[in-house]
């Protein structure tokens, strides 16, 4: 097998399970130097165990690779610091950053505590920064860089009982838009990829959520029984991450890409597809008219309020 | 309320309204425009610096002075939504003062730019706390009443620089794209409650853009992207921070009930509905694929003509442009 990312020192956040080790450990036997991060947590963050990573590091090891584990956390400054200062200790240089790491606490809106927002958006969005801030310094000065942030389907979507996930995780792939520009003159890519996958995280959607979904009509296949498991395997995700990272993806910058089993999408940018527009400052009489003619034909309210409730506005039925 | 002593029924009559930020720009022009239709307005801002420094209880105190002066109903409120109990502060006040919460507008934000590889914690930190977890400061205790009486309007402030990408925007552009992002999830969360989340992403000339360093304008007029100057402001180019608010008056009143979970690009005379983040392209195989096909895709088919908005200087010796990179396969 060519080695196309050899020479180039890689450090993979979240790696010690679910998509980022299969992301390291191919890295790994492309050639790539790699520092398997994974400080070892819970799905919400809790406890910790340098396990994982020191066993993801030895068996790209053990395959011929090369790897070191690394137990920071993402979510301090100091945490991030130190794994790019691991990868220039061990290594020598920091050639790419993929931002795996993530943790979930769900929760609706309105019972959401100020402990679950933080941490989500520790882990996914401040841990971003973390890591990306002190790679991005050394990589401007050696003009070559390969930055890769893990967004989501769901998260981009939004997805009931999210509000922090959702935040985070459209909050990297807004974040990557802005570092494409920063950083792309100087030889450095920043790309996102927006995963489908069967992992521990999406394993952790409740039994009372599916069958609720299953309720109202919202086909649910058992995953384990279809089959789909298996299509839906982390590893799919890791080539194209991996490509992100090789010379030949110098001039993919500032993109985020859906990517699920063999699937790999282009999303699209935002932009607004339908539009009014007046020479002058519109009147809410205006838009009242205008608004549901015109902009919202077609499109539905994802939440409906129910029938039965007496909602101003609403026009009355029998 | 009345207008000139005739009896005017507003689009937000008897409604309670919380604006954040609303002591300047955007958000005081919402104020204003609520208070005029008929809506009891609490008018929050800390009067902080466009940078999120200093204290000034002036800009909301005088917003509830115009109001008032106009017949209207305001009260202000100098928290700082950066505090988790300075968002329940705020909403208390509504309830305090008014008996109930109906609306509530996020526009409140400050700007620390910098290219990201100078940009500090403190610098993320602060911006990070203000957009992003001031949206979740008013917005959780808020959701709360506004789910218990099955009614409440949630209208957020997004940007497109989170939703498209701006230079030396690191903090702010995480913080406005995440707020477009968590917009579609409380829409979700609260919809079958009768409660609808939205949200603007504005274009306005304000103190905040004009903070844009004459140094960035410069560069640009360099590279040939010219901004307007005042002689050349049509009525289809205008910008004035009061146009963002008839928007967001349609979206808070009744008429509006079922439009939930959406991003309205609101400038001038402009209102746009922004698309959701959907593939345009894909590409299938059935396998895990090799990376000289990954290359071959992603150049061929899913980025065909679309232009790096970045591209590398061309004195730049780049692996796999000018130097030939490893192979692939």
């Amino acid at each position: 097998m060519a080695t196309p990312l050899e020479g180039r020192t890689i450090v993979v956040t979240g790696s010690g399970r679910g998509i980022g080790s299969e992301v390291a450990k191919l890295a790994g036997k492309l050639g790539a130097n790699v520092i398997v991060n994974d400080p070892g947590v819970n799905l919400d963050g809790t406890g910790s165990d340098e396990g994982p990573a020191a066993v993801i590091a030895q068996e790209i090891n053990d395959n011929g690779g090369i790897a070191a584990a690394n137990f920071d956390t993402v979510a301090t400054e100091e945490g991030g610091e130190n794994m790019i200062r691991q990868a220039v200790d061990t290594f020598g240089r920091i050639d790419g950053v993929i931002h795996v790491a993530g943790i979930l606490r769900d929760r609706m809106i309105f019972n959401m505590t100020e402990e679950e927002w933080d941490e989500v958006i520790s882990v996914h969005l401040t841990g971003y920064f973390n890591v990306v801030k002190p790679a991005s310094v050394l990589m401007r000065q050696q003009r070559f860089g390969r930055i890769v942030g893990f967004s989501s389907g769901s998260g981009l979507r939004g997805q009931t009982g999210q509000a922090n996930y959702g935040a985070a995780k459209t909050g990297i792939s807004g974040m990557t838009r802005v570092l494409a520009r920063d950083l792309g003159r100087y030889g450095i890519t920043s790309n996102v990829i927006a995963p489908g996958a069967a992992t521990r995280m999406t394993a952790s959607i409740p039994d009372a959520a599916q069958s609720l979904r299953a309720q109202q009509g919202i086909q649910v296949q058992d995953r384990r029984e279809s089959g789909v498991t298996s299509l839906r395997a982390p590893s799919y995700v890791a080539p194209m991450v991996c490509y992100l990272m090789t010379d030949q993806a110098w001039d993919v910058n500032g993109q985020v890409f859906n990517v699920s089993g063999g699937q790999v999408g282009l999303s699209h940018e935002i932009y607004d597809f339908r539009q009014l527009n007046k020479a002058g400052r519109w009147t809410y009489e205006e838009l009242r008219d205008l608004v549901p003619a015109q902009l919202m034909q077609g499109l539905r309210n994802p939440a409906p309020p129910p029938d039965d409730l007496d909602l101003p506005g609403r026009p009355v039925t029998d | 309320m009345t207008k000139e002593g005739h009896c005017y029924m507003g689009a937000l009559d008897g409604k309670v309204a919380v604006v954040t930020g609303s002591g300047r720009g955007i958000g005081r022009g919402i104020a204003l425009l609520y208070a005029a239709e008929g809506a009891k307005v609490i008018v929050n801002d800390p009067g902080v610096a466009v940078d999120g420094s200093g204290h000034d209880e002036g800009p909301a105190a005088q917003v509830v002075n115009e109001i008032k002066e106009a017949g209207g109903e305001a009260t202000a409120n100098f928290d700082s939504v950066a505090e988790f109990t300075g968002g329940e502060n705020i909403i208390r006040q509504a309830v305090d003062a008014y008996g109930r919460i109906d609306i509530l507008v996020n526009p409140a934000g400050i700007l620390r730019d910098r290219m990201v590889f100078n940009m500090t914690h403190q610098e993320w930190d602060d911006v990070i706390a203000v957009h992003l977890k001031g949206h979740f400061n008013t917005i959780k205790p808020a959701s709360v009443l506004m789910r218990q009486q099955r009614y409440g309007r949630i209208i957020n402030f997004s940007s497109s620089s989170g939703l498209i990408g701006n230079t030396g925007q690191a903090n702010y552009g995480a913080a406005k794209a995440g707020i477009g992002g968590m917009t579609r999830v409380l829409a979700r969360d609260l919809g079958r409650y009768g409660v609808t989340v939205n949200s603007i992403s504005p274009g306005a000339a304000t103190r905040m853009t004009q903070s844009v360093p004459d140094a960035a304008r410069e560069l640009r007029s360099q590279a040939g992207i010219s901004s307007l100057s005042s002689e050349q402001v049509s009525p289809f180019t205008r910008r004035e921070a009061e146009d963002v608010a008839p928007m967001a008056v349609y979206l808070a009143s009744d008429d509006a009930w079922n439009i939930n979970g959406e991003i309205f690009y609101v400038n001038g005379g402009h209102v746009g509905i922004t698309s959701h983040p959907i593939a345009q392209k894909t590409v299938f195989k059935e396998g895990h694929w090799e990376m000289s096909e990954l290359d071959d895709a992603v150049h061929n088919v899913l980025l065909k003509n679309k232009p790096n908005p970045a591209p590398p200087r061309d004195d730049v010796e780049l692996p796999g442009r000018d130097v030939p990179g490893k192979p692939l396969n």
